[in-house]
């Protein structure tokens, strides 16, 4: 049940076009189970309709991509079962509280209802969200509303979790509570593929980095294998950063 | 000055952009048909429109500014008050009770009509200045219900606890409840044409089902592992469970067919052309020809049920099981 080479992820000349605009150009890729791969590059460099296509979300124009061996589009029901996500925009109801989403998430996904708040309880405790389990998503913080997402992509103990941009948007211990509880899920076979622009966590928690300019795969290797820190390789490949001087803010006061 | 005059403006537009929310009414079907159909009797369901219209358009612009960011900005003192004193008048509201009521001067009636609607307008404004009781509003404060879907059933009884529409069924169940136990017996008719007026208050929201969940609940129904006609179900039984009570003073049984027949036909224009919706406002329902058909079935349901036999909800309940399992299947392509 799994894709080309047993790789939990698979994708085979992968491309999305919106128009004349091409968004993922002949993407390939493998990722291994119980690997976390980081998928890096700029805004707009393709990361997330990329994870969309993995996730059923969005049909490829062509190419094809397999996630545990299934097809996104035309196994969507079986596929979504088998996967948890973080989405870009968080995918949360206005009208539900913190702990309801994840008894939702625990009825939905057929976890036992005593399993399921058992699971509650220790994803509350974990994320600190426990002062704010009763807190109504739309009266959240951001980075309330980040946790309680990705809390509801672990409750079902998925196969695969994608996460887009977990890190951004929450204080540094969630950050460090985040990144220990997906090491945690990748050492019990989980697949772990994510996105960020946070280079340091990444740096520190991904064993494959695969970074997209412009739609294209323009590094794919284990972290092992990168020749100089993440940050340097970063800026060589994708984008290099040009600082300009604003000129409003007057000369240089010391 | 020029701070509190470029805060007003910028208050003006928003309140501009907020008042457009106004139109939903005249894509309301119940309203449409009111004024098509009643007409002249239409003045008493006006009435509760315009009352309930009145709370939600009645708040304090200044609350629209963040109290953080008002903190924030460095107005003077006398800056404050003179944002303070100008705020209300933002509000077109203010303006329309004040040309009714120079208008209405010397005129008895109407201006103790006036005042009264003015009365309301400031406890409204006023209102709108104290914290809510408790942590969570009353509105939100739905119990847990069995089954699978019960957070969602939970979520979309909150969604349309937060629509105009729904306390417009309500004050006219609550009139024929009052008149049941406090006024002469009311004929035996009359109980069918409030049935069908209360379910009809709420027959627009029946056709924007989705309107309220936000692009944020539309991507989660898209990862969710359900079939498009759970997700129907879900919204249909938040439907009957919200709206049946309300129905318990008139004919329950006549409404509940009458709710599916709404359902039924309510599922095309929510799957097929969904429309976002304000919350605190009536629902904008789709084309005016699918609320025609939506009243129509269901004043016949209804007046069948009420009139003729019980056995015209297995009609109903076949509709509304074929529309549930054929639109079901069609959100899952549109989702």
């Amino acid at each position: 049940m799994l894709g080309h080479n047993g790789s939990m992820i698979s994708c085979r000349n992968l491309t999305r076009r919106f128009g004349e605009f091409t968004a993922v150009d002949q993407l390939n890729l493998e990722v291994d189970r119980g690997a976390i791969c980081a998928f890096l590059g700029p805004n707009g460099a393709g990361k997330s309709t990329t994870v969309k296509m993995m996730t059923g979300l969005l049909a490829p124009s062509s190419g094809e991509v397999r996630v545990g061996g299934l097809d996104p589009t035309s196994a969507g029901l079986e596929l979504k079962r088998r996967i948890g996500v973080l989405p870009e925009d968080l995918g949360l109801f206005d009208d539900l509280t913190v702990e309801e989403h994840l008894l939702l998430t625990g009825d939905i996904y057929g976890v036992p209802r005593a399993e399921t708040r058992s699971r509650t309880s220790q994803l509350l405790h974990a994320l600190s969200l426990e002062h704010g389990r009763r807190t109504f998503a739309a009266a959240c913080s951001h980075g309330m509303r980040k946790k309680t997402a990705f809390a509801m992509a672990l409750l079902p103990n998925p196969q695969v979790l994608f996460l887009d941009e977990p890190f951004e948007a929450v204080d540094p211990v969630t950050a460090k509570i985040m990144r220990d509880l997906l090491q945690s899920v990748a050492r019990h076979g989980v697949t772990v593929f994510l996105t960020s622009h946070i280079l340091s966590m990444v740096e520190r928690i991904a064993t494959r980095i695969v970074m997209i300019r412009k739609g294209k795969v323009v590094w794919n290797s284990t972290v092992n294998e990168l020749p100089q820190s993440l940050e340097d390789h970063y800026f060589d490949l994708v984008e290099t950063p040009v600082v300009e001087e604003l000129e409003w803010l007057g000369p240089s006061r010391f | 000055m020029a701070r509190p005059i470029t805060i007003l403006k910028a208050l003006a537009t928003a309140y501009r952009r907020d008042w457009t929310a106004i139109e939903s009414l005249t894509g309301n079907n119940f309203f449409l048909l009111t004024l098509l159909l009643l007409q002249q009797a239409g003045v008493f369901v006006y009435l509760i429109l315009g009352l309930v219209l009145l709370f939600p358009l009645s708040t304090d612009p200044l609350r629209k500014i963040p109290p953080s960011r008002l903190a924030l900005w460095p107005l003077t003192r006398r800056e404050e008050w003179v944002l303070r004193a100008a705020g209300p008048w933002i509000n077109p509201l203010t303006w329309i009770l004040a040309v009714g009521a120079i208008w209405s001067a010397g005129r008895t009636i109407s201006v103790g009509l006036w005042a009264i609607i003015g009365g309301l307008f400031v406890a409204a404004f006023a209102l709108s200045h104290l914290p809510s009781p408790g942590r969570t509003p009353m509105w939100r404060r739905v119990p847990g219900l069995p089954g699978p879907l019960n957070q969602l059933v939970r979520k979309n009884v909150r969604e349309i606890l937060s629509t105009l529409d729904y306390y417009c069924a309500a004050i006219l169940s609550l009139t024929v409840l009052a008149w049941r136990l406090f006024g002469p017996p009311l004929p035996h008719e009359a109980y069918m044409a409030m049935t069908v007026l209360t379910v009809g208050a709420v027959s627009s929201y029946a056709q924007c089902l989705f309107g309220l969940d936000g692009e944020g609940g539309l991507s989660r129904y898209r990862l969710l592992p359900v079939r498009g006609w759970q997700l129907l179900l879900a919204k249909d039984a938040a439907y009957l469970i919200a709206l049946l009570p309300l129905t318990l003073p008139l004919a329950p049984v006549a409404a509940f067919g009458g709710a599916l027949m709404v359902l039924a036909v309510g599922h095309a224009p929510s799957v097929e052309h969904p429309r976002e919706q304000t919350r605190w406002r009536f629902s904008m329902g789709g084309a005016l020809g699918n609320g025609i058909v939506q009243m129509i079935a269901m004043a016949m349901t209804v007046s069948s049920i009420f009139s003729m036999s019980i056995w015209f909800l297995v009609p109903a309940c076949v509709a509304w099981t074929g529309s549930l399992w054929w639109y079901g299947a069609r959100l899952e392509r549109a989702l």
